[in-house]
């Protein structure tokens, strides 16, 4: 494995790291990662990314606990063969509760299932190549570039305006 | 605009007319067959329904431009116009009103029951003259805020035509801040009025055809499916004006999104006021209120009415709804809302069906409703383009009216 | 135009700055004010313990008022949390900035609540020790709990909505922690580094975490008119006269949003003072609750109105005498405190003045509270104490425990969240710069 390089750029302010990553796209150099402390709508254009996936596993989880609330009142409501109260064994009127609160539960579940899927959290390794202004107010852009690319990547960002920061 | 261009939208302008007119003809026609036919009931009741649909979409989508205004939101001013062209109605609204009257005998099915006391509430003076003084007073605010959101927009531009000229006459007297300061107090005032108004009438009009049924979420129920099928009728104008006028209303792609979710929240708020009112009453069981919901949503014929209204108003634009793209959508969005008008129209006939054309074995539902129908649509179509063509500018107004939620 | 929820002179770094102080060392006030609140908690569990030992006859409740202060406590307690979860999940789904200050206190009243209330009806079971028989599992007889039971709704409603409040709360905290983490040193900041399970913000965390956010808020919503609405049934479901009404579910969502918001109040105005947070919680924000207030409060004005038009309408002699009863009977002083704090008082917000100053705010804030309190009181122990026969009315007085009970659990929520603001950030930073950025963005 080649002797990899990272290096990572701070901006203050997300014009400028949006027009650096545009151009790192073009250079010889890797883009790894951009961090930032808010979602930043024209870093999201400049890397071109596409919508989130996490909706599907909300999806799934909707649909299971919307089938999974009314099969556990039914189910249960069956085992106690008995007119009880006047109602229906199984009366779908008020099992719609039941089903309704358990879609919305397994809903937020698969929220929370998309959520460590997609992004891979909890991961404690990540930290190695970033640096604690990114959580603050300035936008980080990571990339990397084997041994002798390190000047150029270096100058390249503070021709950007940024301030440097290497790893290795 | 060149001459060319100003003798085509009069002409435009004519034709539509002509269409209105041509529909209110038929309604009116069609509803004078079903009074003198055998059963002069059914065109009353053919009549109240179309009046109640008809006004409380009118009465919602005003309430759309009030509540973007009291709560100070960014993105609908263009859809705000587009919305007061709807208080155009409130006059025929009114005028239906009295004329409803003349039915009374159809309409009101307690008229010659034993009300055992009720008959202080329920009986034809006093319910006339509250319903009439609530209709007065919810129209009347109405109309003092449209003049002054009308004033705020537009009352230093140059009038045309003598109705213009005598309203920027008005205008004139009043400056900006306390145009825009009473607009916003008669703003309050009519949702205020929409609310109370819109219960009462939901109370007298539709819940006292069967005088011994009760349910304390009846009113509130009223004025929802006002302002859902308001926001309906909004979204369909909204459209037909982004499409047909040449700088689309200054609408944006962006408002029909917002409305869109805007109409998929109250697709929601219905369903769950008649869901809550359904289990309650299934769930105590008690007879004095159980009727009412048997005989309309477990027996022939008005249990497949029942699934079909539900269908029509939740089952099907839920899921469509939910998806983003449909919301920008024109081809989607206004078959939806007309089926929601459509269903929300065949909901009255399942509440007031029972009580007016009482032991039906069929569903009393012909040719000739649906005639009736497109003639009170007629009469909405026509003031709302008298109102659009009464105020063109409307249309440049755009997100200029627009002002921050803080 | 500047959104001017969040004053222009708060930078990135000064927001930071702002929130992170608040998690310095605590003060001697501070540890007075948790070692009182603790001594109130002791108190309650004393109580609770007491009435475990000797039954649960030890409170007020009887024949043929079974639901006391218990149930009073549970709904109020369930109220207070739906207007967090309104503020932080509704008002994002309008877009509407104004709620980004107070969204993470808010959020955090609602989990703090939830858990709160979900202590009562444990406390209200006579045989505490046999409440697993409500998990769905098959004993030895078959027998599964009863999903017809209103009771069994609200236990699947309540832990629906403590799991997701609490894992929207977690989520919508991790960028937070994650700043917190970058700031912090020694045992703190691990365990910090811990809690924000690695977050760092790149922008595969942040694409992902969006759209998650929004669907969170767009499933909160739901859920939190679901909840109140089951809450309501456990009381619309049955057939007493006061109770059998098929506005309770939208009334009671709004009672609930009404007491939430006061509540909302109550908590940020000391907040605000102490912790410096003028700059980032402004006076418009609270202007914004009042407002909202005023709303809530004029639902339950016509709520109130429309039940007793309707019992009037329907002429039912038990339902005019239950209503008759309420205005005029043996708990008219409690309902008249309901009324008048309500929907009379509120009404105050109207004025610009009022609703401006400070005092004004926190002391109809807590006047609402008392009037929700009481709303309860009315509608729980005035409908059953006075129902269909005369000859079963009878009255109820709480006893002592269960006083020491309210009591505890009033010092529950309040010990809880104040051990969070010290220990956790109060304000949620990153919303408040997304605030402050889409601010500079929108110019021009």
């Amino acid at each position: 494995m080649t002797d990899r390089h990272h290096v990572l750029g701070l901006f203050t302010d997300d014009s400028r790291a949006a027009a650096a990553t545009d151009r790192l796209r073009q250079s010889p150099w890797q883009l790894q990662k951009v961090f930032s402390p808010v979602p930043s709508r024209k870093l999201t254009d400049a890397l071109k990314l596409e919508r989130s996936r996490a909706g599907y596993f909300t999806l799934c989880g909707g649909i299971i606990g919307f089938i999974s609330g009314f099969s556990l009142a039914i189910f249960t409501a069956t085992r106690w063969n008995l007119i009880v109260g006047g109602k229906p064994i199984v009366a779908l009127i008020p099992f719609f509760i039941v089903g309704f609160e358990c879609t919305i539960l397994f809903a937020v579940i698969g929220n929370i299932i998309g959520m460590l899927a997609l992004t891979g959290l909890p991961r404690y390794d990540n930290l190695r190549y970033y640096d604690p202004r990114c959580s603050g107010s300035h936008f980080g852009i990571l990339a990397s570039c084997d041994a002798d690319g390190l000047e150029g990547l270096t100058g390249f960002f503070q021709q950007q305006g940024a301030e440097v920061k290497v790893f290795d | 605009m060149s001459l060319n261009d100003t003798d085509l939208a009069i002409m435009k302008g004519k034709r539509l007319y002509l269409l209105f007119a041509v529909l209110a003809v038929i309604g009116v026609a069609a509803f004078f067959y079903g009074l003198l036919g055998q059963n002069p009931q059914r065109a009353w009741q053919a009549y109240l329904i179309n009046f109640l649909v008809w006004s409380g979409i009118a009465q919602g989508a005003l309430l759309f431009s009030t509540l973007m205004h009291t709560t100070k939101a960014r993105w609908s001013g263009a859809l705000s116009s587009a919305a007061e062209s709807f208080s155009a109605f409130f006059p025929i609204s009114f005028i239906l009103f009295l004329l409803l009257f003349l039915g009374k005998e159809h309409v009101f099915t307690w008229l010659h029951q034993d009300l055992h006391g009720k008959e202080v509430w329920l009986n034809l003076p006093f319910l006339f003259a509250r319903d009439f003084f609530g209709l007065g007073i919810l129209y009347g605010l109405g109309f003092a805020y449209l003049y002054y959101a009308l004033g705020s927009k537009i009352g230093t531009l140059q009038p045309r035509g003598k109705i213009r000229t005598l309203l920027h006459k008005y205008w004139a007297s009043v400056d900006l801040q306390r145009c825009q300061s009473r607009k916003s107090t008669f703003g309050i005032l009519y949702m205020l009025a929409f609310a109370l108004v819109l219960s009462l009438i939901g109370y007298d009009l539709v819940m006292s055809m069967d005088p011994h049924w009760v349910s304390t979420l009846f009113g509130a129920y009223t004025f929802v499916k006002a302002f859902y099928t308001g926001l309906g009728g909004l979204i369909i104008l909204a459209w037909l004006l982004y499409l047909k006028t040449e700088n689309g209303f200054g609408l944006q792609l962006s408002d029909f999104h917002d409305v869109g979710k805007l109409f998929f929240a109250f697709c929601l708020v219905w369903a769950d006021f008649f869901y809550v009112q359904l289990v309650v009453i299934w769930y105590g069981n008690i007879s004095e209120l159980t009727g009412y919901l048997i005989e309309r949503t477990m027996t022939p014929p008005w249990k497949s009415l029942a699934w079909t209204v539900f269908t029509m108003c939740f089952i099907l634009p839920f899921p469509v709804l939910l998806n983003r793209k449909v919301k920008t959508t024109p081809r989607l969005m206004i078959p939806l809302c007309s089926i929601v008008i459509v269903g929300i129209w065949l909901e009255h006939l399942l509440l007031l069906g029972p009580a007016l054309s009482r032991d039906a074995v069929v569903l009393p539902l012909n040719f000739t409703d649906a005639l009736i129908s497109l003639g009170f649509l007629g009469l909405l179509l026509a003031a709302i383009t008298f109102f659009l063509k009464l105020f063109p500018e409307l249309g440049r107004v755009g997100k200029h009216e627009v002002m921050e939620w803080k | 135009m500047m959104n001017n929820s969040v004053s222009s002179e708060m930078t990135y770094a000064k927001i930071d700055q702002t929130v992170l102080d608040t998690l310095s060392p605590a003060t001697r006030p501070y540890w007075i004010t948790i070692a009182l609140l603790l001594l109130g908690i002791l108190l309650g569990a004393a109580c609770w313990l007491y009435q475990i030992f000797v039954g649960i006859g030890v409170g007020g409740q009887n024949n043929p008022v079974a639901w006391g202060t218990y149930l009073i406590n549970f709904v109020f307690w369930v109220g207070i949390a739906h207007s967090g979860t309104l503020i932080s999940a509704i008002l994002h789904l309008f877009r509407a900035g104004w709620r980004n200050p107070i969204a993470r206190a808010a959020e955090t009243m609602t989990v703090f609540a939830v858990c709160t209330a979900g202590l009562f009806p444990f406390i209200h079971l006579g045989r505490v020790w046999v409440v697993y028989y409500m998990l769905p599992y098959p004993n030895q007889r078959g027998l599964w709990p009863n999903f017809l039971s209103p009771l069994v709704f609200d236990l699947i409603a309540i832990s629906t909505y403590l799991t997701v409040s609490s894992l929207f709360w977690y989520t919508g905290m991790l960028p937070d922690l994650a700043t917190v983490r970058d700031r912090a040193e020694g045992l703190r900041k691990k365990i910090f580094t811990v809690l924000s399970l690695g977050w760092t913000g790149e922008h595969e965390h942040w694409r992902h975490f969006s759209r998650i956010y929004l669907f969170f808020a767009a499933l909160a919503t739901p859920l939190v008119i679901s909840v109140h609405s089951v809450v309501s049934w456990d009381f619309a479901l049955g057939i007493v006269p006061g109770w059998h009404s098929t506005i309770f579910a939208p009334y009671f969502v709004a009672g609930a949003i009404h007491s939430g918001l006061a509540m909302v109040l109550t908590l940020m105005i000391p907040l605000r003072r102490i912790f410096h947070y003028e700059n980032i919680i402004t006076l418009s924000v609270l202007e914004n609750v009042a407002k909202t207030i005023i709303l809530t409060g004029l639902i339950v004005a016509f709520s109130y109105a429309t039940e007793y038009f309707l019992a009037w309408y329907s002429h039912n002699i038990v339902e005019l005498e239950t209503f008759r009863w309420r205005a005029v009977g043996d708990y008219s002083l409690q309902f008249w405190i309901m009324v008048i704090c309500n929907t009379v008082i509120p009404l105050l917000f109207f004025f610009k003045k009022i609703r401006t100053s400070l005092a004004w705010l926190f002391g109809i804030s807590i006047i609402v509270n008392i009037g929700m309190w009481f709303e309860r009181f009315v509608i729980i122990v005035g409908s059953v104490a006075h129902d269909f026969i005369p000859h079963a009315w009878g009255l109820y007085t709480p006893t002592a425990i269960e006083l020491g009970i309210l009591l505890g659990s009033f010092c529950l929520f309040f010990f809880l969240f104040i051990l969070f603001v010290k220990h956790l950030p109060s304000v949620s930073m990153t919303e408040i710069k997304e605030t402050a950025f889409a601010g500079e963005n929108h110019d021009g």
